[in-house]
């Protein structure tokens, strides 16, 4: 049963970064041209319909699931580096720095999501740059905690004191005995934070603080549909349905790298 | 005198600091461990045992007395004795880093010191009875008592002066611990180190140590030669250990 859903989620996963790859290269033409009426139902030649410029819908949505996985996965890549370093770190060292270090993450995490991100669209002002940088904020209190978490329990372990005893320096102990034995617990939240940090692209830019029209990104695409919910529901149906199913896979295949990785560690409910 | 702990004390205290609250992990503990000797380290968990491991190699400084390593004072900085001494502890699931070749964790001392020397790794291990091949294997690819040799291996590739054994077969089988004491006393006779055996089961230590100390509640309550300690125990608590035996 788990299996095949984490399989299923791979598979919905796979096929989202499919199609934002086919969209860089414009496979069902460009997202910026008006090719019919507005508004108009799906039918040959749009065939998700038009949006309230006349743009066929399914380059929009390619578009956008492009942008928003692109500035995600960034993000993310950011988080897990800045993560590692500082729960590493504030694990293996404790003290000082970990209190220094902790104490700083709590109260970012103290924050609820979008009111931080409203703050950093605020001070570098609405763009791709303030979701990047709202994502890396949102996603970085949980993922450096747990990896604090992984890696005191690592620094603990024997072959970490015999390192020390035969006069290992710091760097040396860091990259070779705690970075690889906590690298599980990294790979798992990366996955979780892609899709937090997907979630917090769509209210961002729904919001009107993140991705920028006329780009489109899930959130955008999500914002004007709800402007034309009952007129043209094809316009909010399409990206609402992915923006669902990528947070979804993404989740699903965040469980199953975690029951490889931690096998012992509590199962998700599903 | 390999290693010298004189008068030592090591406190731990916990708490804020209204109210703090004071461990004497040792107090005044003298030890001495001389040229090609063992000096077995007994006593119950809790007992100070593992803090005079750790003041041994420097890992922990004592609070009140001095620690003196081949004659001299412990330098400041650790660094300064590595590959000098090292240590064999306790779990054998934890004694590799399960992510590195077996190769690699027996190298490490070696690289630390910014020498690379392959064969000496192979010959390493085949010196503890395990064949040069396994260098490319990984530790949950190895039994308890292959891991071990490993850790033996790895303390001893440098030709360290002295070494410490801190519960270094205690997770072992009994047939399989047998290997390991008489692997331990094969290698002490070829490589000639210094050692202190800490252990908790007296039967062990009889087996492998030349001197024995027993330490209780922080303190060192008898030290002895292994005949005389196992025939006339002085110490009323040594007596009570022996007799539990």
């Amino acid at each position: 049963m788990k299996d095949w859903l984490t399989r299923a989620g791979m598979v919905c996963l796979g096929l989202i970064v499919l199609v934002a790859l086919a969209s860089v290269v414009n496979l069902a033409g460009d997202p910026d041209e008006i090719v019919g009426p507005r508004l108009a139902p799906p039918g040959p030649g749009y065939w998700l319909g038009t949006d309230n410029l006349g743009r066929s819908m399914l380059p929009r949505i390619m578009e956008g699931i492009a942008t928003t996985l692109l500035l995600s996965s960034v993000a993310v890549l950011v988080t897990a580096a800045l993560s590692a370093v500082l729960g590493i770190v504030a694990g293996y060292r404790g003290g000082v720095v970990n209190e220094l270090i902790m104490r700083l993450v709590e109260v970012l995490y103290s924050f609820p999501a979008i009111v931080l991100a409203i703050l950093v669209a605020a001070v570098f002002g609405p763009g791709q740059l303030a979701a990047l940088a709202s994502i890396v904020l949102v996603t970085i209190p949980l993922m450096t905690r747990l990896v604090r978490a992984a890696a005191v329990g690592v620094a603990q372990r024997d072959y970490v004191t015999a390192a020390i005893i035969s006069g290992a320096r710091l760097p040396r102990i860091l990259g070779r005995h705690l970075l690889p034995n906590v690298a599980g617990t990294i790979a798992v939240q990366v996955t979780y934070a892609l899709s937090v940090g997907i979630a917090v692209e769509g209210g961002l830019s729904f919001l009107g603080f993140g991705v920028q029209p006329p780009q489109a990104s899930l959130g955008v695409l999500i914002q004007q549909g709800t402007t034309y919910m009952t007129a043209a529901p094809w316009m909010i149906t399409g990206p609402g349905v992915v923006f669902v199913v990528a947070v979804l896979a993404i989740n699903v295949v965040g469980d199953g790298l975690r029951d490889r990785f931690e096998p012992r560690q509590a199962r998700s409910l599903v | 005198m390999i290693l010298e702990l004189d008068n030592v004390t090591v406190t731990f205290t916990a708490g804020p600091p209204f109210r703090r609250e004071h461990v004497h992990a040792m107090r005044g503990v003298s030890l001495y461990v001389a040229e090609g000797e063992t000096l077995g380290l007994v006593g119950e968990s809790g007992s100070g045992k593992t803090t005079a491991s750790r003041v041994a190699l420097g890992l922990q400084r004592p609070t009140a007395g001095a620690v003196r390593f081949e004659g001299k004072p412990f330098p400041k900085r650790r660094r300064e004795l590595a590959g000098h001494m090292q240590a064999v502890l306790q779990h054998p699931h934890w004694s590799l880093n399960p992510r590195m070749r077996v190769g690699a964790s027996v190298a490490e001392p070696l690289a630390v010191l910014g020498e690379k020397a392959p064969d000496r790794v192979h010959e390493m291990l085949e010196r503890v009875g395990l064949e040069a091949g396994l260098a490319t294997r990984y530790p949950h690819e190895l039994s308890g008592g292959q891991r071990q040799r490993v850790s033996i291996a790895r303390a001893l590739v440098t030709r360290p002066r002295f070494l410490v054994f801190d519960e270094a077969v205690s997770a072992l089988d009994v047939s399989v611990q047998a290997q390991i004491l008489n692997l331990i006393k094969d290698l002490q006779r070829e490589f000639g180190f210094s050692a202190l055996f800490i252990s908790h089961d007296l039967g062990v230590v009889r087996y492998i140590a030349d001197r024995i100390a027993v330490m209780r509640g922080g303190e060192v309550v008898e030290t002895a030669d292994t005949a005389t300690f196992y025939t006339a125990p002085a110490h009323e608590y040594s007596k009570r250990l022996l007799e539990a035996l």
